[in-house]
């Protein structure tokens, strides 16, 4: 059995489903993250699993213990919010060292605790000030480090770094898996920046209208993913999702896309004459100034981004489709429109449903 | 230009003049003899005396008609006990139902304040003649008891509508960390939502302070001498004392001060307190 | 064999799971006593709406009895009522009317911040801090026909022997300019909160246009300033409209009956004539007026309440 497993959770408000038959299971030492867009439910997930809130359906079991009805400070979960929701009228050292206060833990193991929880966070330089006096980065570790101290069995992240500048994203990006590592905690990470969840989880659980359509490793989620709509959320820029209806001949399976055929390396026969989604990463699409037996394009801009270039192409039927190549390439420098040949790395595609975007 | 801020100027003094002129020459009233005060022209040159604040601390007044008993020091041991009283069982009532009515939208919170601000503006006699019925039948009248109970009716919906404000404001984030920290409901309650809400629950005891203070009607109805605060007393001095003019004075200054020294330390939260929260100063 | 650390496992999750109930019932809990001091409220309101319906004189108690809307009946059919009517209305609207209108004067003059109207913003606490029956005394010794210093001053400037609240022609005027004194600082207040939590950019923008001063008084600032006088203005009209302690501290209702306002009548009603029927009719009737006053009222400031907490 999973160290916590959530099972057909289901929470509504005033008779609007926020929540709807979540289920997932973590292992002990996982880290999970829960990725989604805001309005996606995420807050409602972690005040349910907290404690704050009281589902209307289903179950949060935590080492075999149904967690119903369990006040929050029963539950042994820990959590760091996003605005930090520190106590503005304790000092670092107080707000660190609450959960321990809370047990009674003797004064010299409070201090100790406290202060090796807060040299790791490098924050004991201002453990005895007031948040009001830390900066954005020492009150996110200062809420950190209240969540960790008391080494909870399950610890919530709620976007913690969205509210810090970039250089200190970056910095706790590299930071926060070794350090939550050291606390041997099981850890479930909201976020939702999408390239934060490819970095950072063992697993991605992705939260759409309320439930997780798609819980997979960090690579399952962005080569396979369950349907449209994930496709679409991992990966900038967005995925290329393209109509099309893949015809068997001899060869093999062939489809049009914007007037030239082309030829599918798959022999999945159930696509055949079956009116779908291809889906096409920005990547696995070449691009050549030279004329290849590709598909015909018009390059209408380039730009640079993250070490790559990201090209809008227009295909003869107006199609518009993203392509991306590695910086320093012919394509560099290239001022205006252009005509050029996109091949589709089609090793690579996917096939979506075109009623419920499910992926076939 | 030149005339408008003329106009101005003058219009700004005439305005304090209005307002604090009153306040000064009754502080002025109050350090002078009769014959200084029935002096024609007035003067504001006269040798003060401490006479009459002496009179009226031994409770021996001087009359036409000889040395009076009158205990006005009572009527503001009264006012104090009856305000002090009002303000912490307010409190007491109050605050926790202000963090219900915040923190849980609830139907019954929210009939129950209306029902309390509505009778804020429903005339006090029409409460007050029953309860004086019922009040004598079951002992209250004439007790501090009695009249604190009555005055809630004017300190329970200011605490209840400023505090809530302030819970409102308070992150319920906050609560849940310091639940998820490990401590029980109340302890939360008492020690993350009290102090942080702790400035409006301040504002609203010292303005609820104020206006138990300056009630009249409700203990002009339901007690007598012996529980009576001093804006009862000032009345019944003021008969008594006669021609006395320099002891009403200063009758009616030591009636005001404790308020006025109160009201400079809350000026932060008037404007809120005034308008039951309606409009943050 | 029974197992110790099983018992108090189980007596521990009793505790634990406490949780959804004690939740379901906390904010009851919390707001039963003042819910229990509303009850305490609500009891002598309906007992006053009771005696109302009835002949009820503490000087004959064997008379009582349930008249129905007798004593109503009989108040609308006496002169005297009609008076307490008018005279009601008068000083509602002359203490609100004035006060408006002196408020918004004095909110405009000290909008602009500097060290003499900070100062004088301070002052106009003062008046305000005084119990309205205090300082109806106070004006009462200035206003002393031996000695009152405002006496005194109307004398030199050649009003002799005008008698203030003890003449029927100057009684109404008199209680109207103490009323003034008391409660004009709380609309300067209430209105300069208002006027200086309004946006900066439509004043500017008038400014550099250079929009005549009438046309951004007229058109910009007063509407926006609008919900707070409704505000501040209804507040005033259901203290106004009931006031008595101004009154019966200056002239107990008199000279005769020129002062006799609802609460003051019913007060006399009650402790003269102990007459509780007809003093709890005419409070009833008094109560509908400030009932509907007050809803207006309350649907104003809560709008208002939205806006400073940030929710609207």
């Amino acid at each position: 059995m999973a160290f916590l497993e959530i099972t057909g959770l289901n929470k509504a408000f005033k008779g609007h489903a926020i929540i709807r038959d979540l289920s997932v299971a973590v292992e002990k030492g996982e880290f999970l993250v829960v990725f989604g867009q805001s309005g996606s439910g995420k807050t409602v997930l972690l005040r349910l699993i907290a404690g704050m809130l009281q589902a209307d359906a289903g179950d949060v079991r935590l080492d075999g213990q149904s967690l119903l009805g369990v006040n929050p400070e029963y539950r042994d979960i820990g959590m760091a919010f996003q605005n930090y929701a520190l106590y503005p009228h304790m000092t670092a050292f107080e707000n660190i060292a609450s959960p321990l206060r809370s047990r009674n833990v003797p004064e010299d193991e409070v201090q100790k605790r406290v202060h090796d929880t807060a040299r790791l966070l490098r924050i004991d330089h201002v453990i005895d000030h007031l948040p009001r006096a830390l900066s954005q980065g020492q009150k996110q570790r200062t809420a950190l480090g209240r969540s960790l101290v008391g080494r909870p069995a399950v610890l919530l992240l709620d976007d913690p770094l969205r509210n810090v500048d970039a250089k200190i994203r970056y910095e706790m990006r590299l930071e926060l898996p070794r350090l939550l590592r050291s606390f041997e905690s099981t850890v479930i990470y909201v976020t939702q920046d999408y390239k934060e969840a490819m970095a950072l989880g063992d697993r991605i659980a992705v939260l759409v209208d309320g439930t997780f359509q798609q819980v997979a490793s960090p690579h399952a989620v962005y080569d396979a993913p369950n349907n449209t709509r994930i496709a679409r959320l991992f990966g900038d820029p967005p995925i290329n999702l393209l109509s099309v209806r893949p015809a068997g001949t001899a060869h093999g399976l062939t489809m049009r896309i914007a007037d030239t055929m082309v030829a599918l390396p798959q022999t999945d026969e159930a696509l055949v004459g079956r009116e779908c989604m291809l889906g096409i990463r920005s990547e696995n699409v070449g691009v050549s100034l030279e004329s290849t037996s590709g598909i015909p394009v018009t390059i209408d801009a380039i730009t640079p981004l993250n070490n790559r270039l990201v090209m809008l192409l227009r295909c003869t039927d107006g199609t518009e489709v993203f392509a991306s190549c590695p910086q320093g390439g012919p394509l560099e420098g290239l001022r205006g429109r252009h005509q050029a040949w996109a091949d589709f790395d089609l090793a690579h595609a996917l096939f979506f449903d075109t009623n419920d975007g499910a992926r076939l | 230009m030149q005339g408008k801020s003329v106009l101005r100027a003058v219009s700004l003094v005439l305005i304090g003049l209005f307002f604090l002129f009153p306040l000064f020459w009754v502080f002025l009233m109050s350090f002078m003899t009769n014959a200084d005060i029935l002096r024609n022209p007035p003067s504001v040159i006269f040798s003060p005396t401490l006479h009459n604040y002496g009179a009226l601390i031994s409770g021996n007044l001087g009359t036409v008609v000889g040395t009076q008993k009158i205990d006005y020091m009572l009527n503001l041991f009264n006012s104090f006990v009856l305000s002090s009283g009002s303000v912490i069982l307010s409190l007491i009532l109050g605050v926790p139902a202000a963090y219900a009515f915040a923190r849980f939208k609830f139907r019954l919170g929210e009939d129950m304040a209306f029902t309390l601000l509505s009778f804020r503006f429903a005339p006090p006699l029409l409460v007050l003649l029953p309860l004086l019925i019922y009040f004598q039948q079951m002992g209250l009248y004439d007790t501090y008891f009695g009249l604190i109970w009555v005055y809630q009716l004017i300190t329970l919906p200011l605490v209840l509508w400023i505090v809530r404000g302030y819970f409102e404001d308070v992150s319920e984030d906050i609560e849940l960390a310091y639940r998820l920290d490990g401590h029980s409901w109340l302890q939360t309650f008492l020690r993350i939502s009290i102090p942080l809400a702790r400035p409006g629950i301040a504002a609203a005891a010292l303005l609820s302070f104020i206006f138990a203070w300056n009630n009249f009607i409700f203990a002009l109805i339901l007690g007598s001498s012996s529980v009576q605060p001093v804006t009862v007393g000032a009345l019944a001095f003021i008969t008594a004392s006669g021609i006395e003019y320099g002891q009403i004075a200063a009758a009616l200054v030591l009636s005001i001060v404790p308020t006025l020294i109160l009201a400079l330390f809350t000026q932060r939260y008037l404007v809120e307190g005034l308008s039951l929260g309606a409009i943050k100063g | 064999m029974p197992n110790p650390a099983a018992a108090t496992m189980a007596v521990s999750h009793a505790k634990r799971r406490s949780g959804a109930r004690m939740a379901r019932i906390l904010p009851y809990l919390l707001s039963l006593p003042a819910l229990l001091t509303c009850i305490g409220i609500l009891v002598p309101f309906f007992s006053a709406v009771y005696y109302a319906l009835q002949r009820y004189n503490l000087a004959f108690p064997a008379g009582r009895k349930f008249i129905w809307l007798d004593n109503f009946v009989q108040l609308f059919l006496s002169g005297e009522f009609w008076h307490t009517i008018t005279i009601s209305l008068l000083y509602t609207a002359l203490t609100v009317g004035l006060e408006m209108l002196l408020g918004l004067a004095i909110a405009l003059l000290l909008w602009r911040r500097s060290f003499v109207t900070n100062l004088l913003s301070v002052a106009l606490i003062l008046p305000l801090m005084v119990a309205p029956e205090i300082a109806s005394l106070m004006w009462k010794l200035m206003t002393n026909a031996n000695f009152g210093i405002l006496s005194y001053f109307v004398s030199v400037i050649g009003i002799h022997d005008f008698r203030w609240a003890s003449a029927p022609q100057s009684a109404l005027f008199t209680v109207v300019l103490v009323d003034m004194w008391v409660y004009t600082p709380f609309i300067s207040i209430l209105l300069l909160a208002g006027l200086r939590g309004l946006p900066r950019q439509p004043f500017e923008a008038a400014e550099l246009d250079g929009v005549p001063t009438s046309f951004v008084f007229f058109r910009i600032m007063l509407p926006m300033l609008l919900p707070y006088m409704l505000t501040a203005g209804l507040f005033r009209m259901l203290d106004s409209i009931q006031q008595f302690d101004i009154i019966y501290a200056m002239t107990q209702g008199g000279p005769g009956n020129t002062l006799m306002v609802f609460q003051i009548q019913a007060y006399l009603q009650a402790f003269t004539f102990t007459n509780i029927g007809r003093a709890s009719a005419i409070l009833v009737v008094l109560w509908a007026i400030t009932f509907a006053l007050s809803k207006v009222f309350m649907k104003n400031w809560l709008r208002l309440r939205e806006r400073a907490h940030g929710l609207a």
